[in-house]
């Protein structure tokens, strides 16, 4: 098993909404972000084109990481998943420069949006990760908790990481790259799906959907309920609501023929 | 449909997001790495010296380069978040560079004073080991910076051996003229030799890589204001200035003095350069994306 993500840069609009539910989810101080979409304008007047790519920790299968943290803070665990143990940690930033996608922060001191803390950020405050590493997890809080609960990662949205649940565009799939069947399997392999920086030889285990090759749609078959066209079932506080939707026969068709125009 | 890919290269990757300066660390990293150069440097130099017949300086090479070895540790501890974990930086000697350098570090420094309190050339040859080894490490611990271009090169290693034998140098000159002993064809002889191999080496290290972004990150210390500082205070003047010593021996302290000096200014500003200004981080990259043109 080793968890992965794909991100289809045709769907992301850059509302950075998953950038805002990582801070939430985490509690992460003013400054940092595990996450962002990165604004980038790329190619030559007048042909520029603006992509909007989402960058996040990549949980490389050869992370660079890992192998030069001094204290054996930085770990990899055997799903994949690289993570920094918080109390290990001595701060000292080698991480950090051996890393390609930027993804490690040093907090030295947590500042706040304003003079004072606010209630939020007393709540949320984590001082044991000052003056440490720290970077995404691929929310493996969520992701062990669901899987001891039963639920699947990629599929159940209390098993996936927010980010990918919070995507108002769908462009973030999460799941066990080593399962064939998995969304996110089947995607890398029916799409160019590719990692960002290959020369770096680090083998991303986040793959990027581009505007070439097949579409999504010929990779995955077409929806065949509001539920799979979702991806992510709301979690059980919202999904009364929803299967009252999925109860209105008309609502329902009328929904999948728009979804099924939009897709891919 | 014409297919846009990096600009004037369609094989080349799409740079999405550009280089960026790294900020983790700063010039108590340069602190570290410069005086571990100098002092591993100095107790080489004078080690080698003491083992030709003039033991001179050995006496006070053998307190001040570990104190200046561990100097660096301290600096570069302060530019670590949780500065009173640092003793788990011995932890991983088995994958980290960085636990490499620290052993090897605490390790020359312990030769370094027993050699000197039980004289001994085996004990001294084991601490100048040490001293070379701390060097390397200290080098290769920029080499395996995978982010960051103008380090990630197998070269590194000899370039900071390379600046330690200059600083190293330097200082044993300017202590020997300090001491009052005169700064014979022999020293004069050896410092330029150093200088001229420690230039040709920095040379090889700019021309490491043909990586684009290597290329761009080393920009600074190749052309420019940065690039002429450092081959003439760190080189060039220097040198001028020994070989005027040699033609004239009899006003050989003061120009000797002066190479020394800058020598060791110059090495400090190259690794102040190379950390600071070539600290560029890798570009992020996406090999697929092609993206349509604009319709005529």
């Amino acid at each position: 098993m080793r968890w992965g993500m794909v991100i289809d840069l045709r769907r992301c609009v850059g509302c950075q909404t998953c950038t805002i539910a990582c801070k939430q989810e985490h509690g992460l101080p003013a400054g940092t972000q595990w996450r962002f979409v990165a604004d980038c304008e790329v190619g030559e007047y007048p042909d520029v084109r603006r992509v909007f790519l989402p960058m996040q920790c990549m949980h490389c299968a050869e992370p660079p990481c890992v192998p030069v943290c001094p204290t054996g803070a930085s770990r990899q665990r055997a799903d994949g998943i690289v993570w920094v143990e918080y109390d290990a940690c001595v701060g000292c930033g080698y991480c950090a420069v051996a890393c390609p996608y930027d993804a490690r922060h040093l907090v030295h001191e947590a500042g706040g949006y304003f003079a004072e803390p606010t209630p939020a950020e007393r709540a949320t405050a984590r001082p044991e990760r000052h003056g440490v590493m720290t970077k995404c997890t691929f929310c493996k809080e969520r992701v062990d908790a669901g899987r001891s609960a039963g639920l699947v990662p990629g599929v159940d949205a209390d098993a996936t990481p927010v980010c990918a649940v919070a995507c108002i565009a769908g462009a973030i799939v999460f799941g066990d790259l080593d399962d064939p069947t998995s969304r996110v399997r089947r995607l890398i392999d029916a799409t160019n799906a590719a990692p960002l920086s290959p020369e770096c030889g680090t083998q991303p285990s986040v793959y990027y959907m581009t505007a070439d090759g097949p579409t999504r749609a010929a990779a995955l078959p077409p929806p065949e309920s509001v539920d799979e066209v979702m991806r992510y079932p709301l979690p059980r506080s919202s999904r009364s609501r929803a299967q009252t939707c999925v109860d209105r026969p008309a609502g329902t068709d009328e929904a999948l023929v728009w979804l099924r125009a939009l897709g891919g | 449909m014409a297919e846009l890919t990096a600009p004037g290269d369609r094989r080349a990757p799409l740079e999405l997001i550009a280089g960026t300066p790294q900020t983790v660390w700063g010039m108590p990293a340069v602190v570290n790495f410069t005086l571990g150069g100098l002092g591993a440097g100095f107790y080489v130099a004078a080690a080698i010296a003491a083992a030709g017949g003039a033991p001179g300086t050995m006496s006070l090479a053998a307190w001040l380069a570990p104190v200046l070895v561990l100097g660096g540790f301290l600096a570069v501890a302060g530019e670590a978040g949780r500065p009173l974990r640092g003793l788990r930086v011995l932890r991983r000697v088995a994958t980290s560079w960085m636990s490499r350098e620290l052993w090897l570090g605490g390790a020359f420094a312990a030769l370094a004073l027993v050699a000197e309190a039980l004289p001994a050339h085996g004990l001294r040859g084991l601490a100048a080991a040490a001293a070379i080894a701390l060097v390397l490490a200290q080098g290769a611990m920029l080499a395996r910076a995978r982010a960051v271009a103008a380090w990630n090169v197998p070269v590194m290693p000899l370039v900071f051996a390379a600046s330690a034998a200059v600083s190293g140098v330097g200082l044993f000159a300017l202590v020997e003229l300090t001491a009052g002993r005169p700064a014979g064809p022999e020293l004069l002889g050896v410092t330029l030799a150093t200088l001229v191999s420690g230039l040709l080496v920095w040379l090889a290290f700019l021309r490491a890589s043909v990586d684009a972004a290597f290329v761009r990150a080393t920009a600074p210390l190749r052309r420019g204001a940065t690039a002429v500082e450092l081959v003439v205070i760190g080189y060039a003047a220097p040198f001028a200035l020994l070989a005027l010593a040699l033609v004239f021996p009899q006003w050989a302290a003061g120009p000797t003095a002066l190479a020394a000096s800058l020598a060791i200014a110059g090495q400090f500003r190259a690794k102040s350069a190379l950390i600071l200004a070539a600290g560029q981080r890798r570009p992020v990259t996406l090999a697929t994306l092609t993206l349509p043109r604009r319709p005529a």
